[in-house]
């Protein structure tokens, strides 16, 4: 892949939205803007569409580890989603084991499958490795389908509705939100942290020009194996939150691939590679295309889908550095450089 | 034995059918060095189509290739101006983004204008045609021979014509085939369009053989991505190679294990190409390793 394979921010000026480990006044605004929605007592419709917002938040950032940070860009992260749902919840439902201990092995086995495509793909790259991602989830789709006796097969597996503390079940949406938001400030922390590391720069130099990384002495297949390794495990840990809060597993909607592409479209729209980019994909998108969904649903199926990716086909063409890039561009306008 | 025999034939003839709808995505990766996403969906547009005019006008899915064929060139065209032309220039990745939108907008554009019923349409022909115990179904082979025919007119005019030689000299460097006064703008847009075009014919063969849905084509295009690596990117008798070898492992796996697993057992057999032989078995060498946008 050439150098400027993934269209990043400029390093020289981002006051708004600094890399390489710091924190702007802009993100704290942020975060402290979504602790204020959490505490807010908004209609319970609303507070569904902030902590799926947050949920996916987390989840984008999660998949930009792989796709924005090392260049892997994977179409087969609901795989690791579906992982991470069916571990908890089998663990939960079968075996006793509260999700708090189960979502934890859920992110060790995602993980592992993380693990496992980065080594099928070792040699691959360009869309070679698109389409292997893809493979790789259809063979873990079908594969769940058809083991019925562990995920229940197509009629999916449920949680029974009680609410617990130890069961990870909520009465109120707030304490799903707050759940949702911790998960994707954890997520934004590692990203952050990861950014200042040295494996981190490791991952860029692996990113901008494999060969000419490996030259130097990093070791290209460790660095893309740890990056899948640690993205599949934090997407896991996100299926696993879905599933507590839906309570049921729909084995036609959490391994599939049109999951798998909003994981990618999300930080493709916010701006790849950087931490705050795929929150603002989420930010902007998952509201839209859940309040497009809630008034035109019933009266247009699918037309929410048609207006939402019209708007991601001109937001890649014209603003191919995300929105992240385009707001850097703005607030730095008539600036010196 | 003769059960072995029959899997075996009607899996090479559904390999065909699955070899004529990747051939368009095949040429298009050989020539532009894209991968269009929203391939599965043309399919789809095509196929509804091919279903409309049996549907509207009582004609027969092979006549209305007549009108279908020209009319996906054109819709490829438009899609080549609007969508990839713009998206050339810039990052890779655009282009995967882009055209993966496109095929998000495509399904649901066509979930709204027809919902999700599934449309069929009657039987042409009715009947098989019976070699002692083997049944072969004449829409196959028809197929069949429509493929193997497409393949080898599409070999000729590469081989031989103005058009096939400007292609491959676009294809063998871009920029030297621009100096010798190659017009590779045009030369891109004609491959986008005409690739689009074998999908419209892929589409009228289809038709009688699958059901259409909004969805369709997802199916359809991870088949398409498998045979197009399994045969390597941008070879047309690959294609061919890669269709048969998908349609016959279908064809055993789902008799000797379990329908179900047919596909996972593909996509096995695609992953094990990647990790053996990523260039595919008649592929360049190094298309997988050194990425595609060099």
């Amino acid at each position: 892949m050439s150098a400027e394979t993934i269209p990043s921010l400029s390093p020289r000026r981002m006051a708004w939205f600094p890399t390489r480990g710091r924190i702007s006044w802009f993100e704290i605004a942020l975060l402290l803007i979504a602790c204020a929605l959490v505490v807010s007592g908004m209609a319970s419709s609303l507070q569904d569409v902030l902590l799926l917002s947050f949920l996916f938040g987390g989840l984008a950032l999660a998949w930009n580890i792989a796709g924005g940070y090392a260049g892997l860009i994977s179409f087969g992260h609901s795989a690791f989603f579906g992982v991470g749902a069916y571990a908890s919840t089998i663990l939960s439902t079968r075996y006793g084991i509260t999700p708090w201990i189960g979502i934890w092995i859920g992110a060790l086995i995602a993980a592992m499958f993380g693990a496992v495509l980065a080594l099928i793909c070792a040699r691959l790259r360009g869309p070679f490795f698109i389409l292997s991602t893809l493979a790789f989830a259809e063979v873990v789709r079908i594969g769940a389908l058809n083991w019925s006796s562990l995920t229940g097969g197509a009629e999916g597996l449920s949680i029974m509705p009680a609410p617990s503390l130890i069961g990870m079940v909520f009465a109120s949406k707030a304490a799903y939100a707050a759940l949702m938001l911790f998960y994707l400030v954890a997520v934004f922390a590692i990203t952050k942290g990861l950014e200042a590391s040295r494996f981190g720069y490791y991952l860029f130099a692996i990113r901008d020009n494999e060969d000419a990384a490996g030259a130097a002495g990093v070791n290209p297949l460790l660095g893309r194996t740890a990056a899948l390794a640690l993205s599949a495990a934090l997407t896991g840990i996100g299926g696993s939150l879905f599933a507590q809060y839906f309570l049921y597993l729909d084995p036609t909607y959490v391994i599939s691939p049109e999951l798998s592409f909003q994981f990618a479209l999300l930080p493709a729209v916010g701006g790849l590679g950087t931490a705050i980019g795929p929150v603002l994909g989420s930010f902007l998108i998952t509201p839209l295309s859940e309040l497009l969904r809630s008034y035109l649903g019933s009266s247009a199926v699918g037309l929410h889908l048609v207006i939402y990716s019209f708007g991601l086909i001109v937001v890649m063409l014209y603003f191919p550095a995300g929105l992240a890039g385009a707001l850097d561009k703005l607030t730095r306008r008539g600036r010196p450089r | 034995m003769s059960t072995l025999i029959q899997l075996i034939l009607s899996g090479i003839l559904v390999g065909s059918v699955y070899a004529l709808m990747s051939i368009g995505l095949t040429l298009i990766f050989g020539v532009l060095r894209i991968v269009n996403f929203a391939h599965g969906e043309f399919l789809m547009i095509a196929m509804y189509g091919a279903w409309a005019f049996t549907h509207l006008f009582g004609l027969n899915p092979y006549i209305a290739a007549v009108a279908i064929v020209p009319a996906m060139f054109l819709f490829g065209a438009v899609v080549y101006w609007l969508v990839i032309n713009p998206a050339l220039d810039k990052p890779h990745l655009v282009v995967v983004f882009a055209t993966m939108a496109l095929s998000i907008f495509l399904q649901n554009a066509a979930l709204m204008a027809m919902t999700a019923d599934l449309r069929d349409i009657p039987p042409i022909f009715n009947r098989s045609i019976v070699i002692g115990s083997i049944h072969l179904k004449v829409e196959l082979l028809l197929g069949f021979a429509i493929t193997l025919l497409c393949t080898f007119a599409l070999q000729w005019m590469i081989r031989k014509t103005y058009l096939g030689k400007a292609i491959r000299a676009t294809v063998q460097d871009g920029e030297a085939a621009m100096l010798m006064g190659i017009p590779v703008p045009r030369i891109f847009l004609i491959t986008f369009a005409g690739g689009s075009a074998l999908v419209g014919l892929a589409a009228c063969v289809m038709v009688p053989l699958f059901s259409v849905f909004p969805s369709v084509g997802l199916n359809f295009v991870l088949i398409a991505f498998v045979i197009v690596v399994l045969g390597g990117m941008g070879s047309i008798e690959g294609a061919l190679i890669g269709g048969i070898c998908v349609g016959v492992v279908q064809s055993l796996s789902s008799y000797y294990v379990a329908p179900a697993f047919g596909q996972m057992f593909f996509f096995i057999l695609f992953l094990l190409v990647m990790i053996f032989r990523p260039n595919g078995l008649l592929g360049q060498q190094g298309a997988a390793t050194i990425g595609m946008n060099e």
